[in-house]
């Protein structure tokens, strides 16, 4: 992959803002993006296809008299496609509707260091060597079991590059590696099917594991062909991170973000302080958090990031902030602005959230369940109450534990509740941490779970 | 080139111009209006049975040269391992042009106007009462130009043209907190904003958001139901028609080994319809350069059909059906929905509810998702029960799931009315798509409820 250049995008950047207040912003920024990704991928249990993408572009965000205006390219090479997109930002901001709640761009503070984000090893790996990565995972997968039918997966590697430039100061860049495998597979036997059984590993460093990818996939999938009904019931859940993620997602995170607290749409608001969880509970948003899939050392509008906490021995303790929703409450923000690369403005989005590991060996929290379920995959935790927390979802599949054991599979078993109801009922916490995109965490056991079962 | 010099069998590169325009109200506050524009070409190539694709923003000669030599070399080490080639299914070569001619081009509408549109359907939202906390309105308008090629002959000029919008409106009592949302989208022009229309859909979010304050949790459990449009909708793309998009159905979907048979009680017939006038799943051509057309996924109970690109088409021995498309230059076509609704027949709504003694109407979907195995899950925005054949009570929080074939087998009757919502679906890429249908009711289907 091409070598990163830091000094010309961070001049491209700052001759973006130079134009924008040349040609009538009060206050403008840019922020370029570029990413470079090389996959394989498989289908249907060999690797097929192989892809490799360059998206980079250049996003300027101006205020006139406190209307916002943003534009974007990705023609960047091209200095009349930026100049081109300064004044759509400025022909943006001028149509738009002055916000008293706007207090400018953010200024310029220090940046702290982050650990094993970028890799070499990665920024050199070729097709070649994607294609070992995914023949390991899909060999281990297909050697596990002959009802194993891998569907689809892959293996790949990006370098993404950002720089942030602003008309008070800001003028950073950051670089980063992720290399990844992932394997979804299904169980087949006679004409039975199961749902898609799925593991990944994804890390910032060259330590990616494809064999134990490949097992545990084939392992869910064979498992979870013998399937049993189960009755409606209170019972004991065990949240493998898959499912909390599910859960989390579409409920918790938004709950935790200072616009949606300062717009009503927070179960959380006015509980600073306040008990929201069981005490096990500790949850940090880190985005400094060593080889963190989210960890870099700024974000979307040049404020460093760092470790903020979310929730202390249940305990609500903070919420998450950009620049704009941290003015309006005469605070700092926390660093929490998040991009979809160079294509939108910034919004909250949390880092790393790091759900704090316990003492408790994995096996020994599911050795203690006279009677539950083990939860891996969940479908249309999409559709919950984003506000309530309320969910309805559907377990695909779910694995019945008695007496310790893990027995047999279930199939079409709903859960049905409220995530933050759920909170206060955890009862423990496992040490198993694992990074699944923006969730860090380890598995979890919830009490006086409802399933639907038939 | 990429025949000449590296041998491939097939190659096709898409360029696009891409122009947008994006508006976020929260409460009538207008935050950054965005507009920008998108440039770049893919290039895929068919090499020794195995595909390589290559993305570039830039369209300059030297860069598209070593794009098309990255492509091919990215094929070749694809199919180092390879076991089964890939082949396309033959067809016929087409060169055309298609410009859209919209009522109102979104790209000659000010923003001012724009954002008047917007806040128009805000402003009602939050007026209509004070149990109403906040609203949030995107908008989004695409417009540009799709030009595709390959080395079969086929030359395409497309136009684009996408206007959407999404609001979502909260309400709360007390501690408890409701939501509802609705999603508007269009390939017509930007007429679909004319006719109140605003106001009706704004009115239409902020009542159902209210009404649920004053809702009661559903019964978890099997029960009878009749579902609206909306519904039936989400069921035919996601429960449905996910297992019917070839590529899935190849990948272990329970439609495999029941293609041509009886999956479905007689009065179901399913399409995916890429013709629809203006709606927001239609195209002329999809990104293979295949024409669109009307697919029947079921009919009369019976699976007629899958939704295919060339390569699964020539895997099944079909005839392709338009189903591949891409997102952007940034990724490949896959197998995608457009417009997927199940046909209507003869029951009136008060005939569909007269003999329900207790089930649920269930109105408007908040979300749904299927997996290969024929488990689905719908969650539900708007609903009620039925009881002794009326309308009873509103519900909230309710979510239906159930087996897609057992559940298909239970629509025991059909009705005569339709409606087509627009969309967006998920597959690592985002589609526009429509779906619906008319009202029918199902014998029974699991209810997912807290109470």
């Amino acid at each position: 992959m091409a070598a990163v250049r830091r000094e010309e995008m961070l001049s491209l950047a700052q001759n973006a803002v130079d134009s924008a207040q040349k040609k009538g912003a009060a206050e403008a920024e840019a922020f370029i993006y570029e990413g470079q990704t090389t996959n394989v991928g498989i289908e249907r249990g060999q690797i097929t296809k192989s892809a490799r993408v360059i998206d980079k572009g250049l996003g300027v965000r101006v205020s006139i008299n406190k209307a916002v205006g943003f534009s974007y390219t990705n023609i960047i090479e091209n200095g009349t496609a930026i100049e081109d997109a300064v004044l759509k930002a400025l022909s943006a901001a001028k149509a738009s509707k002055p916000d008293e709640d706007w207090h400018g761009l953010p200024d310029k503070k220090p940046l702290a260091s982050v650990q094993k984000t970028y890799d070499n090893k990665i920024a050199e790996l070729s097709p070649e060597d994607l294609v070992k990565v995914a023949s390991l995972m899909l060999d281990a997968a297909q050697n596990t079991d002959k009802r194993v039918f891998p569907i689809e997966g892959g293996a790949g590697a990006a370098c993404i590059s950002s720089a942030v430039a602003n008309s008070n100061g800001i003028a950073y860049f950051d670089k980063g590696t992720i290399v990844e495998c992932s394997l979804a597979a299904i169980g087949k036997e006679g004409n039975k099917v199961t749902p898609v059984c799925f593991e990944f590993n994804a890390e910032r460093n060259y330590n990616i594991n494809p064999e134990w990818v490949g097992e545990e996939t084939a392992r869910l999938a064979v498992s979870a062909l013998k399937t049993k009904r189960i009755e409606t019931k209170s019972t004991k859940l065990v949240l493998t991170q898959f499912a909390l993620q599910e859960l989390l997602y579409f409920t918790l995170t938004n709950a935790i973000k200072a616009d949606y607290v300062q717009r009503n749409q927070s179960a959380f608001k006015g509980k600073i302080n306040e008990k929201v969880a069981a005490e096990t509970v500790t949850i940090y948003d880190d985005g400094l958090l060593e080889d963190g899939l989210r960890t870099w050392t700024f974000d979307a509008e040049g404020i460093p990031h760092q470790k903020t906490p979310v929730i202390e021995r249940g305990i609500l303790r903070n919420f998450l902030y950009d620049d704009y929703t941290a003015k309006k409450e005469d605070k700092e923000s926390t660093g929490n602005a998040s991009r979809a690369g160079y294509l939108s403005t910034p919004s909250i989005d949390a880092t790393n959230l790091h759900i704090v590991r316990g003492n408790r060996l994995p096996d020994d929290i599911t050795s203690e369940v006279d009677d539950g379920l083990i939860i891996y995959y969940l479908q249309g935790a999409h559709s919950s109450n984003p506000i309530s927390g309320e969910f309805s979802v559907v377990a695909t599949p779910a694995w019945k534990i008695r007496n310790g054991e893990i027995t047999h599979a279930t199939r079409g078993v709903m859960l049905a509740g409220n995530i933050f109801e759920m909170l206060k009922n955890i009862s423990a916490v496992a040490n198993n941490e694992r990074k699944l995109g923006q969730l860090v965490a380890p598995w979890i056991l919830v009490e006086n779970a409802k399933v639907i079962g038939k | 080139m990429a025949v000449q010099k590296f041998g491939a069998k097939y190659a096709e590169a898409r360029a696009q111009k891409l122009f947008k325009t994006m508006l976020t109200l929260k409460e009538g506050r207008v935050e950054a209006a965005r507009q920008g524009i998108e440039s770049g070409v893919a290039l895929r190539v068919l090499v020794n049975g195995a595909w390589g694709f290559a993305s570039v923003a830039a369209s300059n000669p030297e860069t598209l040269v070593e794009a098309v030599s990255d492509a091919c070399k990215m094929a070749k080490t694809a199919s180092l391992r390879l076991k089964t080639p890939i082949k396309l299914v033959e067809i016929e070569s087409s060169e055309d042009k298609i410009l859209s001619r919209p009522r109102k081009n979104p790209s000659e509408i000010s923003i001012e106007d724009k954002i008047k549109t917007t806040s128009s359907i805000n402003e009602t939202i939050l007026g209509y009462n004070n149990t109403i906390k906040s609203c949030t309105t995107d908008y989004l308008d695409l417009t540009g130009t799709n030009y595709f090629i390959n080395n079969e002959g086929t030359y395409i000029e497309e136009d684009k043209l996408y206007v959407w919008s999404r609001i979502t409106a909260t309400a709360a009592e007390e501690s408890l907190f409701t939501f509802s949302r609705e999603e508007i989208g269009s390939t017509a022009g930007y007429e679909v904003f004319e006719l109140g229309a605003p106001e009706v859909v704004g009115e239409r979010v902020a009542k159902r958001a209210i009404e649920q304050l004053k809702a009661k949790p559903a019964k978890g459990g099997t029960f009878p139901a009749v579902l609206g449009p909306n519904v039936v909708g989400v069921f035919a793309h996601e429960a449905f028609g996910h297992l019917a998009e070839a590529d899935l159905t190849l990948s272990g979907s329970v439609l495999l080994n029941n293609i041509g048979k009886k999956i479905a009680s007689n009065v179901v017939t399913l399409y995916d319809d890429g013709t629809v006038n203006g709606a927001f799943g239609s195209f002329k051509y999809d990104d293979e350069g295949v024409p669109t057309r009307k697919t029947p996924l079921v009919r009369d109970g019976v699976i007629a059909g899958l939704m295919h690109n060339r390569e699964t088409a020539q895997k099944f021995n079909a005839k392709p059906t338009g189903n591949a498309r891409a997102e952007d230059f940034r990724v490949e076509p896959l197998i995608r929905m457009r417009n997927t609704y199940m046909e209507a027949k003869d029951h009136s709504f008060e005939e569909l509810i007269e003999d329900v003694k207790f089930g649920y109407y269930l109105k408007s979907v908040r979300g749904g998702q299927a997996n290969l195995d024929g488990t689905f899950q719908v969650g539900i925005q708007e609903a009620y029960e039925i009881a002794k054949g009326e309308l009873s009570e509103p519900v909230r929080n309710a979510s239906i799931s159930g087996n897609t074939l057992e559940t298909l087998f239970k629509v025991d009757a059909v009705g005569k009315d339709f409606e087509l919502w627009a969309g967006r679906c998920e597959k690592g890429q985002t589609a526009f798509i429509a779906k619906g249908g008319p009202h029918i009711k199902v014998k029974e289907v699991i209810v997912g409820g807290s109470s």
